[in-house]
């Protein structure tokens, strides 16, 4: 069947996962935890699939088309929420999916509850470990930019952020945007490999996932959420021994991670370092200039 | 005109489920800052410890309620003390993360015990149940929203004229200050978590009895509008939280009578995203985080 046989299908989903991960890992880094991700991977997971099993595009454009408008989307929603406090945050983007899904459960042209069908067969291993490479790629730069600097500084301190010249607001845009716009090329090319799009993978229990990854592998580096976002998924997949208990023990996992590794299952050294490093210094730096300024 | 006021009765039966399963939410979030998003598996554990009392101790309806409520309590209780108490002062997010975790737990455990599908209560009792009642209302219905109004009633009480009332009042405040004028806050928190959870089981039974059906994932179906009911009204005035969630309800089967059934589960989540846009702290007001 191919190089990996059963293990291919769990690999490629693997590489999704961190595509889409990493996109969360850009959004989040401007403090917005969003549990949009699967919607919006899934809006684009329809866009894509649509125009190239009703209009006969090629995958490329088919995606990327999918891609930039789900990043204009994740613009508009970015820009609704990017004034709202973060637990309101997290409710709203949780309640977009939620919609999202209902109305794609009601709209007859992309299959209603039965699911969008008849899409071909055009992702494989190559083209999935390159949207992986890209979207670490992207991250990465993401990371190390002045917009990076100025996304961290925004989630330590907004109103310091903001006193200090960063824009919140076109931060916050920004990084919803850029997030969105990975998650709909991990969704466009899942599309393209599981052949069918259903409105229940646009919910909040899908969006989770992604939340998940991001806080097992510890949101303050990128390694730890990718990592995660490898392990948990093949991990389930090592589960199958155990069948009906997987979901029990995959529950499980949460709870202990959560309640004995608060900074993250996988790097918790690295958040250590990470509170001395870059944002920190920002953020320390911001207090001195206002000290300096109320002392004139 | 008929369809109209049936549609806002049956609206109101469904809403006031929702009201009890919200205040649950809003009493324990509150008081512990916690987002308990097991509460709706222990209304779910609490449905299916009516289901036991009835096929096991006898069957009447005020045992149902009784075990039903007494199950909900415990695993209440159980889950204060084995996963939130450790997690004191955490963000909102970790507690989310770790109740989320619970509740699949919760859920996968109790379909691998009774099994993935709903079970049916004893038929005997549906038959007379849905007899109508008043020209509208089957008396399965009238039950649910007699019950659900009265657990709303008993919860005011307790917030409005008790001294625990008083105290979770307090703690939703300021809890540094409360617990230096010498509020218990553990056990008042524990209080509150039993509270909401009995209330969460008691609910559970009149409205597994009304639709004659438990099932292992029946929480998500009420959850989800209890959450949006809590955020949309805001934790601040407990009031808010019902009048929210009886018009959701009532808005839900409009647009499932008018519009189209599918529309019904949009509905509650537009809304709230149109609220938390115009007003973050919910139509009513929050306490501060």
């Amino acid at each position: 069947m191919s190089t990996f046989g059963y293990w291919e299908p769990v690999l490629i989903f693997a590489l999704l996962n961190v595509v889409a991960t990493c996109g969360l890992y850009v959004t989040a880094m401007s403090g917005q935890i969003s549990m949009a991700t699967a919607a919006l991977a899934g809006i684009a997971a329809y866009a894509a699939a649509v125009l190239t099993a009703n209009f006969d595009w090629p995958l490329i454009p088919a995606a990327l088309t999918a891609t930039l408008g789900v990043a204009g989307l994740g613009a508009a929603l970015g820009y609704l929420i990017a004034d709202m406090r973060d637990f309101v945050l997290k409710l709203t983007t949780l309640a977009f999916g939620e919609a999202a899904s209902t109305l794609a459960f009601n709209f007859h042209y992309i299959g209603g509850s039965n699911g969008f069908s008849g899409i071909p067969l055009y992702t494989d291993l190559p083209i999935v470990a390159l949207a992986a490479l890209v979207a670490i790629f992207v991250a990465w730069r993401y990371d190390r930019s002045s917009l990076g600097l100025a996304s961290r500084a925004v989630r330590e301190d907004p109103l310091a952020a903001a006193s200090s010249g960063v824009s919140v607001r076109r931060v916050r845009v920004i990084g919803f945007a850029t997030g969105a716009g990975l998650a709909a090329v991990a969704g466009s090319l899942s599309a393209h490999y599981v052949l069918v799009v259903v409105p229940g993978q646009l919910g909040f229990f899908y969006s989770l996932t992604f939340v998940i990854f991001l806080l097992a592998g510890g949101m303050y580096t990128l390694w730890g959420p990718v990592l995660a976002a490898l392990v948990l998924t093949v991990l389930p997949e090592l589960l199958r021994f155990a069948s009906s208990y997987r979901l029990i023990l995959f529950g499980l996992i949460i709870v202990l991670v959560v309640m004995l590794r608060p900074e993250g299952l996988i790097s918790f050294r690295m958040r250590a370092r990470a509170s001395t490093g870059l944002a920190s210094s920002y953020r320390r730096l911001l207090a001195a200039w206002a000290r300096r300024d109320r002392e004139g | 005109m008929e369809i109209f006021v049936q549609q806002i009765l049956n609206g109101l039966v469904i809403g006031s489920t929702y009201a009890v399963v919200a205040i649950g939410f809003s009493l324990v979030f509150i008081v512990l800052r916690v987002v308990n998003f097991a509460h709706p598996d222990i209304f779910m554990l609490g449905m299916f410890g009516g289901l036991a009392g009835i096929t096991h101790l006898g069957g009447s309806i005020p045992v149902a309620l009784l075990s039903g409520a007494i199950a909900a309590c415990l695993a209440g209780l159980v889950l204060e003390r084995a996963v939130i108490r450790p997690l004191h002062g955490r963000d909102v997010l970790t507690t989310l993360l770790a109740t989320l975790g619970v509740s699949i737990i919760i859920q996968n455990a109790t379909a691998l015990i009774v099994g993935p599908d709903p079970i049916s209560y004893v038929g005997g009792l549906n038959q007379r149940w849905t007899a109508q009642a008043f020209g509208y209302l089957s008396h399965g219905q009238l039950f649910n929203l007699a019950v659900s109004l009265s657990l709303v009633a008993v919860a005011s009480f307790y917030v409005r004229r008790t001294r625990y009332g008083r105290a979770t009042r307090a703690i939703a405040e300021r809890p540094d200050v409360a617990a230096a004028f010498g509020v218990n806050v553990v056990r008042v928190s524990q209080v509150t978590v039993a509270l909401a959870s009995a209330m969460a089981g008691v609910g559970a039974v009149s409205v597994s009895l009304l639709y004659g059906n438990a099932w292992a994932f029946i929480g998500a179906v009420f959850g989800l509008k209890a959450f949006v009911a809590m955020l949309v009204a805001g934790n601040r005035h407990f009031e808010g939280v019902v009048v929210v969630a009886l018009g959701l309800g009532v808005l839900e089967a409009l647009v499932a009578g008018y519009v189209s059934s599918g529309m019904r589960d949009a509905v509650a989540f537009l809304v709230l995203i149109g609220v938390l846009y115009l007003r973050p702290s919910g139509l009513f007001g929050s306490y501060a985080t």
